[in-house]
């Protein structure tokens, strides 16, 4: 190399897709290229070009203006201003300089060349924004699917059969020496080939030993009825965190309508190297509220353990909110004991990002009491109580008290489920603009503890009233267009749509949020009962709302933003700061620039044509 | 100035006719760009050479840096530099500044090869440097020394053009900002790595690009408007 074209090499060494190339592609493309010196105010489209050209901004700045004179983007140096395949997703856009500028031009004929030898530079060039995201993530979820295992396997893939099974009639003596025999810590317990429970060490210890039942007693007394199980095909880290959240150890393995075996927390762990199974066993062994707080300090360590570990966005969602369901669930049940059963059958919900299994660190407590029907007036006081201690219970373990009030000690949120049924109506029936706040907070609703099927119902019907109400879901749509992803970035800051600069990007209102909210609405549109974003867009894949490739679209750009933040997070956890979702572009490669602009671009074609469709 | 390049083209002819066979007489038998051009129009080669020191007389050129422009671009492919091998030894005050060593000097190739190559890309061409003098006088001593002969070469001194349009400005200027990085700077332009020839002849191809850009009312000046 000459060493006097030094700082040209060396420009072309940082600025993508080209820092990707050896160095005798770039003696090949260096002395290809021409210099040109623009006057700030120049249409780079009347420049006298017959053919297709690339330009490389080597100094000053480029805006991108849409043929209905909107910006569209504005380029800073080391970016490219292309007229090679222009089926830009933005459509037709002409392209002015707003800074003089001195710009490299490559010729056409050298740029196909090297798309034909180096991917990274076909990448760039050939493909658009939805499918260098997509190229982007499948790269990304690589260490995580080495490192989580689980995410990828089946129980079929790890659990323990044929089940060591025993007669319900049998008596305990011969249930621990079975266990003992085949060194099972539990016994699934049959009547002739039904399933009738399940029977624990555990069990022999706590309820036949330390009562002193004679050792004759038949299994059926001591056993836990009516076990859940799990169907074969089930994922093994959504079986882990359901284990979690309900703290069993054991579960029966269902394969083609039989018992086919067993599958145990330790079965799982031995495939998750990290620790929220520790955490969750802390919670659920705790005994007193001190107990819970200690252990729910625990919680912003496993988030950077996880995500140190490659785990992707959704992974760490689904388990931080399943350590949230668990240190509810595990307050709940204090209050019962403080308090004694409650008067009426009860649900207790979860709204927001805990219900949707995507919080991603201690984030602010959203929840409400879904009552039974039977509950008469003077019950109340025991769910107030019972929702002042839970929510203090959960502000003590970091879960901030929600601004909003929505939560179960405020009144409004803890009705019987009529009440609740008549607010889903009112809110579809008139949706202004507070109906439209509440129902994007408790469409999004899970069942933490207590009557699940409260929730199902209320579920059912409004899904089936949603589906109908064109006005409602066009409403909600307007009020989620309110929130768009910026244009890109120019130099460190981030380019918004009316052309102003910010120092920050907030991926959580910029990014994550127009996803949710789209999610939301295809969900309500198609009767999809599922909350959990990345399950609204598979299940909303293929419906007159979403197509295939723009359900796979959006999950690409949902994850891409979701392990920035939980980057960003972890980052900020290590280094004792809250974390949050502010991301300043100088923490961002240049990759990582592209890769969000492509993940702004999938963000804004979907919301225009939910514009279209409700506009 | 109309007068000035009218007798540089007589010049050339009558040199023309003195000039021995070979490269400088290829050089003479292609005409300079006409003065009337539109700037844009006309074909540039910008020069740079690093020399042993300043004296005129008996410093000699130490490697050669050109490349080309034409329709306001810069073509890289025109790009051109080679060390010359000199036979003195070189003093260790200048080595700091072009960083050419004694080691790379003994691989450099003849003068006579250098200047051939320089003369060959000249031809037709105006020749573009920022403080042409010392170009114009180092290459004239070559020629003589080479050829027997000394020619004419139109130029561009992208240094005199700024001085001109900074001494029409009412504000007072420190001389110090006609250096070439300082240029650059006030331009816009990314700093560069001086004291190397090609670098450096890049470097004042850009500057004349923004010069232009600054002189541009509606349409390109003139090639007359910008000629030493």
């Amino acid at each position: 190399m000459d060493p006097e074209l030094k700082e040209i090499y060396d420009f072309f060494r940082i600025t993508p897709p080209f820092d990707q190339l050896p160095n005798e592609a770039l003696e090949r493309l260096v002395p290809s290229m021409t210099i040109r010196y623009l006057r700030s105010g120049t249409h780079l489209s009347k420049l006298d070009e017959s053919d297709e050209k690339v330009y490389l901004l080597r100094k000053g700045a480029i805006s991108l203006i849409s043929t209905d004179g909107q910006l569209i983007g504005k380029l800073g140096e080391t970016e490219i201003y292309s007229t090679l395949f222009t089926q830009d997703e933005n459509g037709q856009f002409t392209a002015q300089t707003t800074e003089d500028c001195l710009l490299y031009t490559l010729p056409a004929k050298v740029i196909k060349e090297l798309m034909d030898r180096y991917p990274p530079v076909n990448n760039f060039f050939a493909k658009s924004a939805a499918q260098r995201l997509n190229q982007t993530v499948r790269e990304k979820s690589k260490d995580a699917i080495i490192n989580s295992t689980l995410m990828n396997s089946s129980i079929a893939e790890l659990f323990n059969g044929p089940a060591t099974t025993i007669g319900s009639s049998q008596n305990i003596t011969e249930a621990a020496i079975k266990m003992t025999e085949f060194n099972h810590s539990a016994l699934l317990v049959m009547d002739g080939s039904e399933l009738v429970g399940i029977l624990t060490d555990k069990d022999l210890r706590r309820r036949c030993l330390a009562k002193e039942l004679p050792l004759t007693t038949p299994v059926s007394t001591i056993m836990t009825a009516d076990p859940q199980c799990i169907t074969i095909n089930h994922n093994a880290f959504d079986t882990l965190m359901l284990m979690h959240q309900k703290g069993f150890h054991h579960l029966p393995v269902i394969g083609h309508g039989t018992v086919a075996g067993m599958i145990t927390v330790t079965d799982l762990m031995r495939q998750e190297s990290q620790n929220s199974s520790h955490l969750t066993g802390l919670i659920h062994k705790a005994e007193t509220i001190e107990e819970l707080i200690e252990a729910s300090k625990l919680l912003p360590s496993v988030q950077v353990k996880l995500t140190r570990l490659g785990a992707s966005a959704d992974h760490l969602g689904k388990s931080v909110s399943a350590i949230t369901t668990a240190i509810t669930c595990r307050l709940i049940q204090f209050a019962e004991a403080k308090l004694g059963p409650a008067p009426v059958p009860y649900l207790w919900v979860a709204a927001g990002s805990h219900a949707r299994y995507e919080q991603s660190s201690h984030s602010d407590q959203d929840n409400g009491l879904i009552i039974s029907d039977q509950m008469k007036p003077e019950d109340d006081i025991w769910f107030e109580t019972m929702a002042n201690f839970v929510c203090d219970g959960l502000a003590a373990c970091g879960f901030s008290y929600c601004p909003g009030k929505v939560m179960a000690t405020n009144q409004k949120w803890r009705q019987p489920v009529s009440i609740w049924n008549s607010y889903f109506n009112s809110w579809i029936d008139t949706p202004e603009p507070m109906a439209l706040m509440y129902s994007s907070i408790f469409f999004d609703l899970f069942a933490v503890h207590g009557e699940s099927k409260f929730l199902k119902e209320i579920r059912k019907k409004l899904l089936n009233k949603t589906k109908r109400s064109t006005l409602f879901l066009a409403l909600l749509s307007r009020n989620a267009l309110k929130l768009s992803p910026p244009l890109g970035f120019f130099r460190d800051f981030v380019l918004v749509n009316d052309g102003e600069h910010k120092n920050s990007l907030d991926l959580k209102h910029n990014g994550i949020a127009p996803i949710v909210d789209l999610a939301r609405i295809y969900a309500l549109s198609e009767g999809i009962s599922s909350v959990n974003t990345i399950n609204r867009l598979r299940a909303a894949a293929g419906t007159p709302s979403l197509s295939k490739e723009a359900s796979e679209e959006l999950i690409d750009a949902l994850e891409f933003l979701g392990t920035l933040r939980i980057e960003h997070q972890a980052k900020q956890i290590k280094d004792n700061q809250p974390a949050d979702n502010y991301l300043s572009p100088k923490e961002l490669s240049k990759l990582e620039r592209e890769h969000l602009k492509d993940a702004f671009k999938v963000i804004r074609s979907m919301q225009k044509v939910l514009q279209s469709r409700y506009g | 100035m109309l007068n000035k390049l009218f007798s540089l083209n007589r010049q050339r002819e009558q040199l023309l006719k003195k000039a021995p066979e070979g490269t400088l007489k290829n050089f003479l038998s292609e005409p300079f760009p006409e003065p009337s051009l539109p700037i844009n129009q006309v074909a540039i080669l910008a020069v740079d050479f690093e020399t042993t020191g300043l004296d005129l007389k008996n410093d000699k050129i130490l490697s050669v840096g050109f490349i080309g422009m034409e329709n306001s671009e810069i073509l890289l492919s025109t790009a051109y530099h080679r060390i010359i091998h000199t036979e003195e030894t070189l003093a260790e005050e200048n080595v700091v500044i072009h960083q050419i060593t004694d080691s790379a000097r003994e691989q450099g190739d003849s003068l006579e090869f250098v200047i051939e190559k320089l003369l060959n890309a000249l031809a037709g061409k105006v020749m573009l440097a920022h403080y042409a003098r010392i170009e114009k006088h180092f290459l004239e001593r070559a020629c003589q020394k080479l050829y027997g002969l000394t020619p004419v070469f139109p130029i561009i001194d992208t240094l005199a053009i700024a001085k001109k349009r900074m001494d029409r400005q009412t504000a007072p200027y420190s001389p110090s900002e006609l250096r070439l990085p300082n240029l650059r700077a006030q331009h816009g332009l990314p700093a560069h790595h001086a004291h190397n020839a090609l670098s450096d002849a890049l470097a004042t191809a850009e500057v004349l690009m923004a010069e232009i850009e600054m002189m541009k009312s509606n349409k390109p000046p003139p090639l007359k408007n910008l000629l030493l």
